[in-house]
């Protein structure tokens, strides 16, 4: 199977039979594009979630404070 | 299948639906990005005219091929939305616009780095396949533009499903632009058992696979950008409040 790589360097490789430039950086654009596209939903999930926690932290804290001080004036 | 469907537009029933098959998913375009990407770099013969740049070809075809989904699926989603009022499929609407935008951007780019040395031009006027694609780019980020001009998402909705028939006859214009204008973009080769013809498996079962691994990514991105929707949408409801609390 490994002679049915079409190069025998890495410099052949990189050169892409004089097409390198073309080559590259249609893969590398595609590379981008992938990543791009699944890490930044990923990391917007992870900022929903903090952002939903903190309101969710903080409007429990107010919930207490407001039930002790309703105590406190009985 | 009416109780199907109606759970199906439960954005909770969706999300955690979705939640089971993405790994699956992933998995699956994973192993076939890897297959696409080593073939295409490593093994894949160059071309008898054209040399290396067939490889650019496998990106390219399935890029572009996988970009004509997009307005089909934006005006199923549109015309859900509009006649059972199913939230969800409005979600899957907005962000499709958004992805399917960056599908046009990269079908063109691709196009162009491979016409830059093939056609010796990045760039012709009149050749209809292209500027119907630029046209397909164009019509997205409309889409995109009014949707977030347009606060009030039911009138948003319609006018994107709308757009979406207009992007439709596109799509076809775009497929069969190259049989009907004879112009610079070639029509697609087609596909040949004959393993020494210029279009033989070697070529055409690379670009299939990667044809495969570019609609998994499509669906992998577009479910994971859907959920960040629900969340968003849906965070007043308790079933979101639980599921950050527990996270």
């Amino acid at each position: 199977m490994l002679d049915a790589i079409q190069f025998s360097s890495f410099a052949e490789f990189v050169d892409m039979g004089g097409y390198g430039f073309n080559v590259w950086s249609v893969y590398a654009l595609f590379a981008i594009f992938v990543a791009v596209n699944l890490i930044l939903p990923l990391r917007k999930k992870q900022k929903i979630i903090r952002q939903l926690k903190r309101r969710l932290t903080l409007d429990a804290e107010i919930q207490s404070e407001d039930d002790s001080n309703s105590d406190q004036a009985q | 299948m009416w109780v199907w469907f109606s759970k199906l537009g439960s954005p909770k029933w969706f999300y955690e639906l979705s939640g089971k098959w993405l790994p699956w998913l992933i998995t699956a375009m994973v192993i076939f990005m890897t297959i696409g990407l080593v073939w295409g770099l490593l093994f894949l013969p160059p071309d008898y005219q054209q040399g290396f740049t067939s490889r650019i070809l496998i990106v390219h075809v399935a890029v572009a091929g996988t970009s004509l989904a997009f307005f089909p699926l934006m005006f199923v989603a549109g015309t859900i939305t509009l006649v059972w009022r199913m939230k969800l499929a409005d979600m899957v609407a907005k962000n499709a616009a958004i992805l399917g935008a960056w599908f046009s951007f990269i079908t063109l780019a691709t196009g162009s780095l491979w016409g830059s040395v093939m056609w010796g031009t990045w760039w012709e006027w009149t050749d209809s396949r292209l500027v119907s694609m630029l046209f397909q780019l164009f019509l997205l980020l409309g889409v995109i533009s009014l949707r977030s001009a347009l606060e009030d998402s039911d009138t948003a909705a319609k006018a994107c499903a709308l757009l979406s028939i207009v992007g439709c006859i596109n799509v076809v214009i775009i497929k069969y632009s190259v049989e009907w204008w004879n112009t610079l973009h070639q029509v697609s080769s087609p596909v040949n058992m004959d393993a020494s013809s210029p279009n033989g498996p070697e070529f055409w079962i690379a670009t299939l696979i990667m044809i495969v691994a570019v609609y998994l990514f499509l669906s992998v991105s577009l479910i994971l950008s859907t959920r960040n929707e629900i969340l968003e949408r849906e965070r007043k409801s308790q079933w979101v409040q639980d599921l950050v609390l527990k996270s």
